[in-house]
C-alpha cells in the first residue's frame, strides 16, 4: 500500500462515518430520542475539523 | 498621431496573462481530498438544524398544546369505517378509525417508511401503505409487515356531545 493514499483512505472513512451518523441522527429524531440526535449531530460536526486535520497532515506525504 | 495603441502594453509574464489551461479539469489527489473535506463540511453544517430542533424539543418548547380539533360527528362514522383529517397542522394527515361502539383509534397516517398515506382496509382489519406494502397494526400503530420500522404516531381522541375531537399527538414511550 502506497503511503500517499493514506489521506484519501482516512477521508473516505470519515465520510463513511458521516453518512452513518447522519442516518442515525435522522432516525433517532423521528423516534423522538432527542439526546441521541444531539450526540450524533455533534459527532458529525466534530468529524469536519478532523477531516481538515487529516488533509493537512497527509497532503504532503511522499510515496 | 501618437503611437500609443501600437505598443505591446506589457510583457506576457504577469498575473493576468499567465493562465495555464492545460489539464485544468483534471482531478488530482489533492483536489479529490479537498472535495472529501468539503463533503465532511456539508455534513457538519447540515447536522446543525437537526440538533437545533432536537435541543428545542429537549427544552420542552415542542410540547405545546394544540387546540382540540373536531374531526367528525359520531353519527357520521359507522363502526369499522375510517375518516381522514388533519392534525395538528393543516398539512399533517391523520386517520381516525372506529373499531367498535366506543373504541376509536387515530394515527398520523404518513407512513414511517417514506411518508406515503396509510389507509384503512376494513375487510382485512389492517392499515396498509400502498407504496411498498407496509402494514400497521390498527390497535397500536406498530408496523407488522413491509419496510416500516417505526410505529405510526398515535393521536389521542375524545368524544364529547356526539362529536369526536383530536386532543394531542402521543409521544413514543422512551
Ligand atoms: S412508504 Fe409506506 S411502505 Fe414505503
Amino acid at each position: 500500500m502506497k503511503r500517499r493514499y493514506l489521506g484519501v483512505l482516512i477521508l473516505a472513512a470519515i465520510l463513511m462515518m458521516n453518512i452513518v451518523f447522519t442516518q442515525y441522527m435522522v432516525h433517532q429524531y423521528y423516534y423522538e430520542n432527542y439526546e441521541n440526535v444531539l450526540i450524533f449531530g455533534g459527532l458529525n460536526i466534530v468529524l469536519f475539523p478532523l477531516a481538515v486535520f487529516a488533509y493537512k497532515k497527509t497532503i504532503n506525504m511522499r510515496a | 498621431m501618437s503611437d500609443k495603441n501600437n505598443k505591446i502594453p506589457f510583457n506576457e509574464d504577469n498575473y493576468t496573462h499567465n493562465i495555464e489551461r492545460n489539464n485544468e479539469r483534471k482531478l488530482d489527489r489533492r483536489g479529490f481530498m479537498k472535495t472529501l473535506v468539503g463533503a465532511a463540511g456539508v455534513f457538519a453544517v447540515s447536522s446543525l438544524p437537526w440538533g437545533a430542533v432536537a435541543a428545542k424539543e429537549l427544552m420542552g418548547l415542542g410540547e405545546k398544546e394544540y387546540p382540540h380539533k373536531k374531526i367528525t360527528d359520531v353519527s357520521n362514522l359507522p363502526i369499522g369505517d375510517a375518516v381522514e383529517f388533519k392534525f395538528p397542522g393543516d398539512h399533517d394527515d391523520a386517520i381516525l378509525i372506529r373499531l367498535s361502539e366506543n373504541k376509536y383509534v387515530a394515527y398520523q397516517n404518513a407512513c414511517t417508511h417514506l411518508r406515503c398515506p396509510v389507509f384503512w382496509v376494513k375487510e382485512q382489519g389492517e392499515m396498509i401503505c400502498p407504496c411498498h406494502h407496509g402494514k400497521f397494526d390498527v390497535e397500536t400503530g406498530a408496523p407488522t409487515a413491509g419496510p416500516p420500522r417505526r410505529p405510526l404516531p398515535e393521536i389521542q381522541v375524545k368524544v364529547e356531545n356526539g362529536s369526536i375531537y383530536a386532543v394531542r399527538v402521543k409521544r413514543y414511550e422512551a
